[in-house]
């Protein structure tokens, strides 16, 4: 039996199809990532195993119950900041213990060893609205850990966090989670995806892609990427960089230009040589192993940032 | 009974930790005492003013009442809604109806909290209350209802209006625009024919008449509240007021989509 079992899934706002026949299977204990753009259906999906929203048609199962029914099994993060801001973090944990039932003095005792796993006992009495924002989405994470959770839903918890932020989150959720705890992590940071065990990819609804990170970059990613930072910006450089792009497209972004290509190694070379012939001085330019963002572009044609704008 | 609880000391906390909603429901009622209780004219017979600062002091807790479950009640709900508080509680295993008995016993101890001081500082500054024992306990019942009338409008506000400072303001605003026409701020007999009708029907206003006429004497109020049918009606649309509000906010306050 499948921690989580989605078959068929259908939802509908306003007529439009949010999510369209979407399947899904995670077994126990695995680190399952769903990527994909704002508006392609992952944060309805979510919702709808976290006993939130109900689908249209389709069947969602938790250990083979209803969501509705494994309430006391899910522990789900919304991506919006849900703790009180007036109280303290303990204050804020103490509280969700008394919904899940535990008594004050067991509310006190585990409250008291999760912040300490958290990191956060010091800021144990501090208001929430005083914490930084990673620290505010630790403490979130842990109303969803308590003994007897199963499935830990996260929905794009690193928003608005530094990398470092990022990573130290996620550290701490491995560290923290028991190993027969399935984890269903929303994100549209490819970075952030690369470290579950499956990815799946959805857009407008679909599921375009599922499997490892590696596997999804081996078989839907097989150009290099090649990143080119200039002295000057100008239409002139994405001329020249657009013959060498497989697609025609360039992205431009604060990082420099890229570039999706086959054969980067002599393409590098040549991308030099006709930028500067055309009197540009190439800064940096480098070239990597796609990541599953390219990969999402790769299936889509569109940047997922482009896709999110 | 443990969820009660927990719902029930978070929304404490939080009200308490609000210096508007502290503002709102303590100190305003207070400031209209003090200058209620001042702006007396020499001709006013001198034996009468500690029962007029009374019936003022009885007003403006009554008024404070308004304010928390009007106002308060529905920015702790929409409060919660708009930061996603209620996605999480869908997410658990808890049923909306204690979550409500939580948030409403915490409106009652803010509300019980802010008539105690409101009828303190009208005592100190000279207010004088009448009433045998058994008249304070019907006054503590009008007062009661006061509570069920305003919590069943600030749930029906909370659940209706989703946005925050919205139900803040609707909820002010009914609090304010009510208390005028249906005479809390004003003497009844000064109030035009259709507007005593409303003060009649309004169960928060006639409760108020009931509480004055109760413990400041019966000549503080231009009509008797305490008939049978006065009573009965009043008493009839403070609960279905709550009823209202409590099937709503179980209804629809939860539902995100």
């Amino acid at each position: 039996m499948f921690a989580i079992h989605v078959e068929n899934l259908v939802k509908t706002y306003d007529s439009r199809r949010v999510l369209d026949g979407v399947n899904l299977d995670v077994p126990e204990g695995e680190f399952y990532a769903l990527m994909g753009p704002n508006g392609s259906g992952k944060t309805t999906l979510a919702s709808i195993i976290a006993a939130v929203k109900m689908q249209d048609s389709g069947i969602v199962e938790i250990y083979g119950k209803k969501p509705a029914q494994a309430k006391e099994s899910i522990g789900y993060v919304p991506q919006e900041n849900f703790s009180s801001p007036k109280l303290s973090g303990k204050e804020n944990l103490i509280y969700f213990a008394g919904l899940l039932g535990y008594s004050w003095s067991q509310a006190n005792q585990l409250t008291a060893g999760m912040l300490n796993k958290l990191g956060l006992s010091e800021q144990a009495d501090k208001r929430v609205d005083k914490y930084s924002g990673g620290m505010r989405k630790r403490l979130e994470v842990a109303t969803a850990i308590f003994p007897g959770i199963k499935v830990l839903i996260l929905d794009e918890p690193t928003t608005g966090l530094d990398p470092a932020a990022r990573r130290a989150f996620f550290n701490m959720v491995q560290e923290i989670m028991n190993k027969k705890t399935s984890i269903i992590l929303i994100t549209h940071i490819g970075s952030d995806a690369e470290l579950a065990s499956r990815v799946g990819l959805i857009d407008n609804g679909k599921m375009i892609a599922e499997g490892t990170p590696d596997e999804l970059k081996r078989k839907h990613a097989v150009e290099d990427v090649i990143t080119v930072e200039t002295a000057m910006k100008s239409d002139s450089v994405t001329s020249v960089l657009k013959d060498y792009s497989i697609n025609g497209k360039v992205k431009e972004s604060e990082a420099g230009y890229k570039i999706y290509s086959r054969n980067g190694d002599r393409v590098l070379a040549d991308v030099v040589r006709n930028l500067d012939q055309a009197g540009h001085k190439v800064m940096r330019i480098e070239m990597a192993r796609p990541t599953l963002e390219d990969v999402f572009f790769r299936l889509t044609e569109r940047y997922l940032q482009e896709a999110i704008e | 009974m443990r969820q009660i609880s927990a719902a029930y000391v978070k929304a404490v906390k939080e009200l308490l930790r609000e210096k508007a909603a502290l503002f709102w429901t303590i100190a305003w009622p207070i400031i209209w005492v003090l200058i209620g209780s001042f702006s007396f004219t020499g001709s006013t017979p001198q034996g009468v003013i500690p029962y007029i600062r009374g019936a003022i002091a009885i007003s403006m807790m009554v008024f404070a009442l308004m304010i928390a479950g009007m106002s308060n009640l529905p920015a702790s709900i929409a409060g919660d809604r708009a930061n996603g508080l209620l996605a999480k509680l869908k997410s658990m295993p808890i049923k909306p109806y204690r979550d409500f008995i939580g948030r409403i016993s915490a409106v009652i101890t803010l509300s019980l909290l802010a008539a105690a001081l409101v009828i303190v500082v009208g005592t100190a500054v000279g207010a004088r209350f009448t009433g045998t024992g058994t008249e304070i306990l019907q006054a503590i019942g009008f007062v009661f209802l006061v509570i069920c009338a305003s919590a069943g409008v600030g749930l029906m506000a909370g659940t209706l209006i989703k946005n925050l400072q919205g139900a803040i303001m609707t909820g002010v605003g009914i609090a304010v625009i009510t208390s005028a026409i249906s005479g809390l701020f004003a003497p009844y007999e000064v109030l035009p024919v259709p507007l005593q009708v409303f003060s009649r029907v309004y169960p928060i206003s006639s409760a108020q008449a009931s509480i004055v006429h109760l413990l400041a004497g019966p000549e503080m109020v231009a009509y008797n509240p305490l008939t049978s049918s006065q009573i009965a009606l009043t008493i009839t649309l403070s609960f279905a007021l709550l009823l209202i509000g409590t099937v709503l906010y179980s209804r629809l306050g939860w539902r995100l989509d």
